[in-house]
């Protein structure tokens, strides 16, 4: 029998800080375990807590799974103190993850805020790996301060890509930055998509997703063509604890990535 | 082979006996309450206790023999499945059509889905649900407004039909008949004269019933989402959440709830992950990192609560997550009644649209 609430057990390999607040954990599992870009994972101290974290890593990468958390509570805080040996539970992977096969021949722009980036940056690799199917990749990215901006020499490597073009901001700047200043819906103008054929991504915090969703709109994207990640309060990832409710959906199970179709008439989406 | 059995009272208290040795045994007891109808509550048969016949609904809802309020639901990295849930026999008395209704909720929740939980799996299949038909209600009791009626017609493994002299056997499912074959000799076939006593019965009750809600004025089934719905923005939540001690037993004790959290149990060195039944009225039901929660209003998960009977299920099972058994208005120490706030709803949504 199958005990769907068992974890898997993990060993944390390495821990990678890449902002004052937000780290890569790197996982290696004791079990096969495969996922699908977008979907998550319920992460595990044991004996602590457990909180849903989505993959930042190439899905291809079947041996090793990282994670960027950003360090904001009980469980996350103590996972930033942790060291490389310990053993962590990852129960997963859940939900839909990112309909690839929809992105196909399309120009796909990506828009992340802050630690939104970690989901995104699995997606670049899933991309990246078979660029030849995509017709161009735009990535739009803002973070609070220079300092807090995550993958800081991917970021640059990425922006060198054929078919890839990058811009990032900051919401405050200071001396040592020398880009943009603004928050990131300042940096959707003139963008370089085909409206007819473009899809766009969406992962940040709530507000961030919100006033994004409805520059988007304006910029005349569709409904249908807007994805976003609906962050829920999750318990089980599997449909069955009835945290994450969304309307006639749950999150875990029916997302987390959703349409601005599918939720555009439910209450209260951005809460 | 016809499916349905007659067995006299005497022969049916002897057979409890054998039942009792055969399979864990729940049955009800009767408790007086004072100045009240008499209430029923699961125990556990061991000694000789005689049989006990409950009218209406025990006070326990049904899911609590097949997930509990706090148990063990894993170990941490044994190689092997950990689940140690004894492997007996169960056989369930005292089921109503309520409760039968009701569990369709938890079946779906646990057996459905993107995957099936195999401890509520392994409890479903050791248990024989026997259902009974009711005798009398409650005055919190309003199936009926959701056209469910006080008998069971399927859902069940065995049904009791109490006619006079004994009992009219159905047999609801596989894992019945079976039980049926097993004490083969208990039983007769059931007469056409029996079956008509029952439906006499069963009419004679579904009419008492009727007078009993007519002048109560509910909201039909048909009507029910689309009152929740366009009343999403009425001042009922608020009104009505007033007295709310978010205790959670309206969904503690709701045999449709079946909200649970995660969480984790330290034992010396050994941890265990643990469900516990869990409340959406409850204040971190919602919460989200940082202290962010977006049922941080009373009134909205008053309202969560009623959208996810009324609403979420209508969309997901083509039915509402309420039975009418009317446990949750027995329990509200803030006396909030289900019924009276979607009549309010009801009320303020038709105000609106005229
Ligand atoms: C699908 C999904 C993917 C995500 N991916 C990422 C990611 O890649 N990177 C990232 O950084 N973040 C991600 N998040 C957010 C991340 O899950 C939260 O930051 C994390 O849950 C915070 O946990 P915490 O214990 O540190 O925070 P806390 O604020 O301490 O707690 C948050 C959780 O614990 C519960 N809780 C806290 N206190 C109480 C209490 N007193 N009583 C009851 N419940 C309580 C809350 O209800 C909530 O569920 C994701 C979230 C979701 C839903
Ligand atoms: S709600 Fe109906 S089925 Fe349930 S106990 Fe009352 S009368 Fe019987
Ligand atoms: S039973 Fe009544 S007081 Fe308790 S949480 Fe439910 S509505 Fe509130
Ligand atoms: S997290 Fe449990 S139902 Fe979605």
């Amino acid at each position: 029998m199958n005990n769907i609430y068992r974890p898997i057990e993990a060993t944390l390999e390495d821990v990678i800080t890449e902002s004052p607040n937000i780290k890569t954990f790197v996982l290696s599992l004791k079990e096969p375990f495969e996922f699908r870009t977008g979907q998550f994972i319920e992460l595990t101290l044991p004996g602590i807590g457990e909180a849903p974290f989505t993959p930042s890593s190439d899905p291809n990468i079947k041996d090793k799974i990282d994670v960027t958390i950003m360090s904001v509570g009980k469980v996350t805080s103590i996972l930033h103190n942790s060291h490389k040996g310990i053993s962590l539970g990852v129960r997963g992977p859940y939900g839909k993850g990112y309909p690839l096969d929809k992105f196909e021949g399309k120009d796909i722009l990506i828009v992340g805020g802050g630690v939104g980036l970690a989901p995104l940056r699995s997606l670049l690799f899933s991309l990246f790996a078979q660029i030849d199917k995509y017709n161009k990749v735009v990535l739009r990215y803002g973070a609070r301060t220079g300092g807090d901006i995550i993958y800081k020499d991917a970021i640059a490597q990425w922006g060198k890509k054929k078919k890839v073009d990058v811009v990032t901001t900051v919401d405050v700047g200071d001396p040592q930055w020398k880009g943009n200043v603004g928050l990131v819906t300042t940096i959707l103008k003139d963008l370089p998509v085909d409206l007819k054929k473009a899809v766009a991504i969406v992962c940040g915090p709530p507000i961030m997703m919100k006033f994004v969703t409805l520059k988007l709109l304006d910029l005349g994207f569709k409904p249908p063509d807007i994805y976003l990640s609906m962050e829920k309060n999750m318990s089980c990832g599997l449909g069955k604890c009835g945290h994450c409710r969304l309307g006639s959906y749950y999150a875990c199970k029916d997302g987390p990535v959703f349409t601005y179709e599918q939720v555009k008439d439910l209450h209260d989406i951005w809460d | 082979m016809p499916d349905c059995y007659f067995i006299d009272s005497d022969r049916f208290n002897a057979l409890f006996q054998q039942l009792k040795k055969d399979y864990k045994v729940f049955s009800p007891a009767q408790k007086e309450a004072s100045g009240e109808k008499p209430q029923y509550y699961y125990e556990k048969i061991l000694t000789s206790q005689p049989f006990v016949f409950n009218a209406y609904r025990t006070q326990e809802p049904l899911k609590a023999f097949f997930t509990y309020p706090y148990e063990e639901v894993s170990d941490y990295f044994s190689a092997q499945d950990n689940i140690k849930d004894i492997d007996e026999k169960t056989m369930i008395f005292g089921v109503k059509n309520c409760d039968i209704v009701g569990h369709k909720i938890q079946d779906f929740v646990f057996l459905e889905g993107v995957a099936v939980d195999s401890l509520y799996r392994l409890r479903r299949e050791n248990t024989l649900l026997v259902s009974g038909d009711c005798t009398d209600y409650k005055e919190v009791c309003h199936c009926l407004s959701w056209n469910i009626m006080p008998y069971a017609k399927e859902g069940f493994d065995l049904n009791l039909a109490p006619i006079g002299g004994g009992y009219l056997i159905d047999v609801g499912s596989k894992k019945g008949e079976e039980a049926v074959q097993k004490y083969k000799g208990y039983f007769s076939d059931a007469k056409e004269s029996q079956l008509n006593a029952r439906q006499a019965k069963r009419d004679a009750l579904v009419e008492r019933l009727k007078k009993h809600l007519l002048p109560q004025d509910l909201v039909p089934l048909e009507s029910v989402q689309k009152v929740v719905k366009d009343g999403y923005n009425a001042d009922t939540w608020k009104q009505f959440m007033q007295t709310c001690v978010e205790c959670g037993g309206c969904n503690l004790i709701c045999d449709t709830c079946h909200c649970f959290l995660l969480a984790e149990k330290k034992e010396g060195n050994l941890n265990k992950k643990v469900r516990l039944w869990d409340s959406c009225l409850y204040a971190n039901y919602a919460r989200v990192a940082g202290g962010a929660n977006p049922l941080k209003a009373r009134a909205q998960r008053l309202r969560n609560r009623f959208m996810k009977k009324f609403d979420f299920f209508v969309d997901n099972l083509k039915m509402p997550a309420c039975c009418g058994c009317g446990r949750c208005i027995e329990v509200c120490p803030g006396k909030i009644d289900i019924r009276e706030v979607l009549k309010d709803l009801a009320v303020k949504t038709s105000a609106k649209n005229e």
